[in-house]
């Protein structure tokens, strides 16, 4: 036999074995990189005990597949339960998991010091005392959820639903909460969007009709990022792994970063702006592909709704895409580099190397942000807006190395019960003076509380700690002090948090491995599902038991949240009088609660294409199948989907608009993928939206009203915006313009690579790497002010200080310093709390003024972990959040993360970790930016609320988008 | 090319399930037990490309640097040990894969210069890091391995002479071996530095593997202590210095007629390594007679 047809052997040998989804070349050795024991072992994997070391004692595992749970990444693991004790010995990555192809960051082995932490709570603990006295009691799982179901059974019905708030920190499954409130029939859900990714969403949904980016990184010959995605950006284990090995396929990658972060250090080209003016560079360089006629002609004849812009904008011109050109040419002349140099303070030299390497990109430009510079300044949704212009000057988009809409790359499984829409409309959450906001104004919540704009009877926080995380802390305090405002606060939590001691219950929730859920996110071109499950009792079940109840083999009482929403639903309706019962009934035994086995049954063997018959070629059940291998890649390679032609039999009766939408009379095809996307209006006779005409064919477009790339957004100048409806350059509220004198600007929502929040403070292998948050102060600046690292220094806001130590870096901007957000946790004096990372606190109130003063640090401690003797560090950092007023941008919602600051060197008596704020002059602060607004009710042009076709978590009944005016007038 | 990539995991410890069926699939019949694993790679022929390159004869230095860093220069993070014959295959069957999908599509330029940079790559990962030590490696993994690994270095070595005769003969020699100092001559130098630099390959020309010791003692009737091989071959000295001398003579003599039957495969690179053993040969000779006539052996 040849050579080649030796090779070819091999080849066909593999390509066989990989179809048949078995390993080929099973690690772990010195030539694959990726070191995993081979799936065909899971049942019965051998290590040698590293503790027993010399003697080789040999250790058998089960490995079970589940999701990580700390940052929403949601990256494979596979725990090794010890076959022996049935207890999970380590976390390791999943090799069979799509999106971090078993490679994981330091938060996801972490988990087993979440799973093992002496101080997580155990058992449902209820309010003894004063709310935040501190004292509590134990109580049993039946008596809490009596209690919940009769109080919301009670607030139902006496019509009082807008009183059930759920307020979501870290997402679980995809819509699995939002349809038991729709099942409730209310519109409480409430999410921690509008103070993290909003703006970004704002300036992607109003480009491309969806809100998230999917960038194809790995394919790219140029990456832009506004964000460290290389060590904490949004799914930044998988789109980190793409991005290095794009590197190694000789990508050129290029970082706006203020900060030198890690991911700056790994960029062909760091640019350090001043910060906000992120948009003003990115327009210099869409500049120069517009005027050197560097970008995709074709592409933006095609896709860009120009004929609506010139239609709206220029009726006196003849229509005609060179006379768009002509315009486009001069929209945005005054964005030279060197006018973007002065804004940002950088080398006009550096930005025009900028420009000319994304104009060698072509297709293959992916790009990015998230939150970074989009959430830190006002008008910051136009620095995504800007940054995807580039994408659509180049077509570079959902092309090989582009960047996709991110329904494209992801796959929400239709469930079992699918509640209708709810019939109200929660002005807490969606105030009319923001109708165009991406996410619910959850941060705002304690001010409209105390407006007296309504109140909440039952507050739910889920992996949510509203004091620590949000801005204006001490408000969220007064109101959650306040049983006025808020009947009843339950804390679902795995660990404690600064909230909780607020709370009226607080309810154990499991960690990664303690729960279920599924998973689907844009990590790349694919469609993939990953399936979250309590990895013990899919062990148990390997072994043949039966485990109805993840309470049954997790630690203490810790319950999942599904079991406990679905168990909570059946119970305020226990007789189906409501109507809500049935969202929560078995179909297999009808008059039975729903359980997850089946539920999650449903759903693997009726929503997810192909799941089935891959099971079925191992003899498992669809089920079966996920709890063995924890993911399961739908497709690849989705591509294009604008560019698909609508086919004839759909249709029916057709009619094509002056700017070529296309509607139909035949009905949406049913699909098993219910991912959010949004709906658009259909035409004056009925007939939905389907596609778009362009060169005499009928192409699926974008779901935006267009149905093109928005360059020009007709909803932002209909809704009182016309001056922001084509990409722009807002200047921030941080803009050397707007700042006084000896006022600087403090960069503040930057995370520490292994933390996350407050998700991971119990995590002591992660609180050992990263236990502070001092502040960035550049040399020069540094100087001027006598401090040196270590010094001590105040930072003033509006609204008060906070006192930390500096850490003099040439990483930072002159004149811009910068506090990692991740840090700062506090427990009260005398009460419980976590003692890795939570520092001992006094908080003293009088009227309106609030100080934390810091007791003491974290120290060693005897428990049942020994670890726990050896705690080093004392310093944990301060909580500055405290001392941040709301700044809610007027048209996406988003707090603007950046502070105008004060910094000087600490009083004698300040201690680090001290805080002081008075929360009238948060009241101020609110008041101020409110004025900022334009509300529905004086520039909404239809007698809405808001944009029908915008995205919302949970969407209302149609007719309840209607102002309450227009529905009386009717 | 995956057949590299197949090769490579052959020689890995035959106890991973894969080696079964990839020994099968390439015809070369049942796999090798853990013992003939251990015989060829842990006590004769170590499979590290600075054993044969580095002028010390050891794993590590300069020439594992060198792998590390060319490694590094194509945006690859280098494995812990990237100088591992293992390692270099792989990457070597990683690096050849993206030609073998040329199908003649229009390209930009852009996309043939980086495709032109590949082939540029895997041409000179090639010569300098495969062909500039494995033809006289796998030569003599053919004379003293078990059965398996003779039909494997046999296989692997055909492989390679189609890759030399496809990516063409390199401008110059590989880097390792231009700058590999010749044998050290005892009569300028230390005994030990001899010995060091007579077991070191890319200095003497010479693999000198246990086995051959062995063989040396068996035919001079000296005993052959055990140890590692300096100590082997110091004690062989001092039992007969001249015979011992005459008769690595005589095996670099062999050797370099063996290499130098590789040329036609491999060019000058080969020859580098025949003119190398020849050197060493002579100077082996030199002594052998120095030795015989002076009654003594090399000085310690």
């Amino acid at each position: 036999m040849s050579l080649k047809e030796l090779n070819e052997r091999v080849s066909a040998a593999r390509r066989e074995t990989e179809a048949r989804g078995e390993t080929f070349y099973p690690g772990p050795s010195r030539i694959h990189l990726a070191a995993f024991p081979p799936k065909e072992r899971w049942d019965d994997w051998v290590e040698l005990d590293s503790r027993a070391w010399p003697e080789r004692k040999e250790r058998r595992y089960m490995l079970v597949p589940t999701t990580c749970f700390n940052c929403e990444s949601a990256c494979g693991l596979l725990a090794y339960v010890d076959k022996e004790t049935l207890g999970v010995q380590k976390f390791e990555g999943n090799p069979e998991h799509p999106g971090s192809r078993g490679r994981n960051c330091a938060k996801g082995p972490a988990t087993l010091n979440q799973v093992t932490d002496p101080d997580r709570i155990l058992f449902p603990l209820k309010r003894a005392g004063r709310r935040g006295e501190g004292k509590w009691v134990q109580v049993g799982w039946d008596e809490v959820l009596d209690d919940l179901a009769a109080r919301i059974r009670k607030t139902i019905s006496e019509g009082r639903h807008n009183e059930v708030m759920y307020h979501v920190g870290r997402p679980g499954e995809d819509g699995f909460t939002e349809r038991i409130l729709a099942a409730w029939g209310v519109d409480g859900h409430n999410s921690h969007t509008n103070i993290c990714s909003s703006s970004a969403r704002a300036g992607y949904q109003f480009w491309m009709g969806l809100d998230r980016p999917s960038p194809d990184h790995a394919n790219a010959r140029v990456i832009l990022l506004i964000s460290a995605h290389l060590e904490s950006g949004h799914y930044f284990n998988p789109h980190a792994q793409r991005i290095m090995d794009a590197k190694a396929e000789g990508a050129k990658l290029i970082v706006f970063d203020t900060r030198l972060s890690h991911t700056a250090t790994h960029a062909e080209l760091w640019v350090s702006p001043y910060p906000g003016s992120e948009a003003a560079i990115l327009l210099a360089v869409a500049n120069h592909l517009i005027q050197n006629n560097l970008y995709e002609r074709e592409f933006v004849r095609r896709w860009w709704n120009w004929e609506e812009y010139m239609a709206v904008e220029h009726p006196e011109l003849e229509t005609s895409f060179e006379g768009f050109e002509e315009i486009l040419k001069t929209l945005y002349a005054e964005y030279t580099f060197d006018y973007a140099a002065k804004e940002a303070g950088v080398p006009a030299r550096q930005i025009e190397e900028v420009a000319a390497l994304v104009s060698t990109a072509g297709t293959r430009f992916s790009s990015h942000n998230w939150r970074s510079a989009a959430s830190g300044n006002s008008g910051g949704w136009q620095v995504a807006r800007t940054l995807f212009l580039l994408n659509a000057l180049l077509g570079a988009v959902a092309t090989e190395g582009g960047v996709f809409p991110n329904a494209w790359n992801k796959f929400v499984p239709r469930p079992i019960y699918t509640p209708p829409h709810p019939p109200r409309w929660n002005e807490l959450t969606w105030p009319r003076e923001y109708p165009l906001a991406m996410n619910e104004l959850s941060f705002l919540l304690p001010h409209f509380l105390k407006d007296g704009r309504g109140r909440v009877d039952t507050y739910f926080t889920r992996v949510y700690n509203p004091v620590w995380t949000n801005p204006d802390g001490f408000s969220w305090i007064e109101v959650l002090q306040d049983e006025s405002a808020i009947g009843c606060y339950v804390a679902l939590t795995p660990t404690w948090n600064e909230s909780a001691y607020f709370a009226d219950y607080i309810l154990p929730m499991g960690h990664g491995s303690e729960r279920h859920d599924i998973h689907s996110y844009e990590t790349h071109d694919a469609q993939w599902l990953g399936f979250r499950q309590p990895v013990l009792k899919a062990a148990r079940e390997r072994l043949g038991e039966q485990v109805k109840d993840t309470r049954e083999v997790n630690p203490g009482e810790v319950w999942e949240e599904n079991e406990f929403w679905l168990e909570l639903t059946w119970r305020i309706d226990p007789d189906g009088a409501l109507g809500i019962r049935k969202f929560a009934e078995s179909r297999a035994r009808p008059g039975e609660r729903l359980g997850v086995d089946e539920y999650y049954a449903y759903i693997f063997e009726n929503s997810v294409p192909g799941l089935p018959e891959r099971a079925a070629k191992e003899n498992l059940t669809p089920l079966q199948f996920m709890r063995r291998y924890g993911a399961f890649e739908i497709s690849s390679k989705t591509g294009a989907l604008y560019e698909q032609e609508v086919p004839a039999e759909e249709l029916e009766d057709p009619r094509v608009d002056r700017f070529g939408r296309v509607y139909t009379r035949t009905p949406k095809p049913a699909s098993t993928n219910v991912v959010p996307i949004p709906v658009l209006d259909s035409d004056a006779e009925g007939r939905r939206f389907v596609g778009v005409r362009i060169d005499e064919k009928i192409l699926r477009g974008f779901p935006t009203p267009s149905g093109r790339l928005e360059f020009y957004s007709k909803t932002l100048a209909d809704w009182g915006w016309h001056e922001y409806a084509t990409p722009t350059y807002i200047k921030s509220h941080v803009h050397p313009d707007k700042l006084n004198p000896d006022q600087t600007v403090l960069i503040s929502t930057f995370r520490l690579p292994v933390q996350i929040h407050t998700r991971s403070a119990n995590s002591k292998w992660l609180d050992e790497i990263a236990h502070t948050n001092p502040l960035w102060i550049h040399p020069t600046h540094a100087r001027a002010l006598g401090v040196k690292t270590g010094d001590l220094v105040r930072i003033e806001t509006e609204t008060g200080y906070f006192v930390l130590k500096a850490w003099v870096t040439e990483g930072i901007r002159p004149g811009v310093v910068a506090c990692s957000h991740h840090m700062g946790r506090w427990k009260l004096s005398g009460g419980a709390g976590q003692r890795q990372l939570m520092a001992t606190v006094a908080l003293e109130r009088a009227g309106s003024e609030w100080s934390l003063k810091r007791e003491r640090g974290t120290s060693g401690y005897e428990s049942s972990d020994p670890d726990t003797t050896r705690i080093w560090w004392a310093d944990v950092g301060v909580h500055q959040n405290l001392t941040f007023p709301v700044h809610p941008d007027p048209v996406s919602g988003m707090h603007c993360w950046h502070q105008a600051v004060r910094v000087r060197k600490a009083e004698g008596g300040d201690r680090p970790g001290d805080i002081h704020v008075d929360t009238e002059k948060s009241r101020e602060v609110y008041r101020a930016w409110l004025q900022f607004t334009r509300p529905a009710d004086d520039h909404s042009p239809d007698g809405t609320r808001r944009p029908y076709w915008l995205l919302r978590p949970l969407k209302p009944a149609r007719e309840f988008y209607r102002l309450p005016e227009m529905m009386n007038a009717e | 090319m995956e057949l590299f990539r197949a090769l490579a995991v052959l020689a890995e410890p035959p106890e991973r399930p894969e080696v079964a069926r990839l020994a099968r699939l390439l015809g070369l019949g049942e796999p090798p037990s853990a013992s003939e694993y251990t015989e060829t790679f842990v006590f004769q022929l170590y499979p590290y490309a600075s054993v044969y390159l580095g002028p010390e004869g050891m794993l590590g230095g300069e020439a594992r640097d060198r792998v590390a860093g060319f490694l590094s220069a194509l945006g690859r993070t280098p494995p812990h040990e990237p100088d591992h014959l293992s390692t270099l295959l792989a990457t070597y069957a990683r690096l050849s894969a993206p030609s073998e999908d040329e199908d003649g599509a229009v390209e930009n330029v852009e996309d043939a210069r980086r495709r032109e940079g590949l082939r540029a790559a895997r041409k000179a990962f090639l010569w300098e890091h495969l062909l500039s030590w494995l033809p006289v490696y796998l030569d003599r993994v053919a004379e003293v391995a078990p059965q398996f690994y003779r039909r494997w270095a046999e296989l692997l070595l055909s492989a390679l002479v189609e890759e030399a005769r496809a990516c063409g003969p390199p401008e110059r020699l590989p880097l390792h071996l231009r700058e590999a100092p010749p044998v050290s001559d005892p009569r300028a130098a230390t005994a030990d530095e001899f010995l060091s630099s007579l077991l070191a390959p890319a200095r003497s020309g010479l693999i000198l593997t246990r086995v051959d010791l062995s063989r040396a003692a068996h035919t001079l009737g000296t005993a052959a202590r055990a140890g590692e091989r300096k100590f082997v071959l110091k004690s062989l000295l001092g039992q007969d210095a001249g015979g011992v001398l005459a008769w690595l003579a005589e095996e670099a003599s062999r050797q370099a007629l063996k290499h130098a039957s590789r040329r036609d495969a491999f060019g000058e690179v080969v020859g580098w390594w025949a003119a190398r053993a020849s050197a060493t040969g002579k100077l082996l000779r030199e002594l052998s007679t120095d030795a015989e006539s002076h009654g003594a052996g090399a000085r310690t």
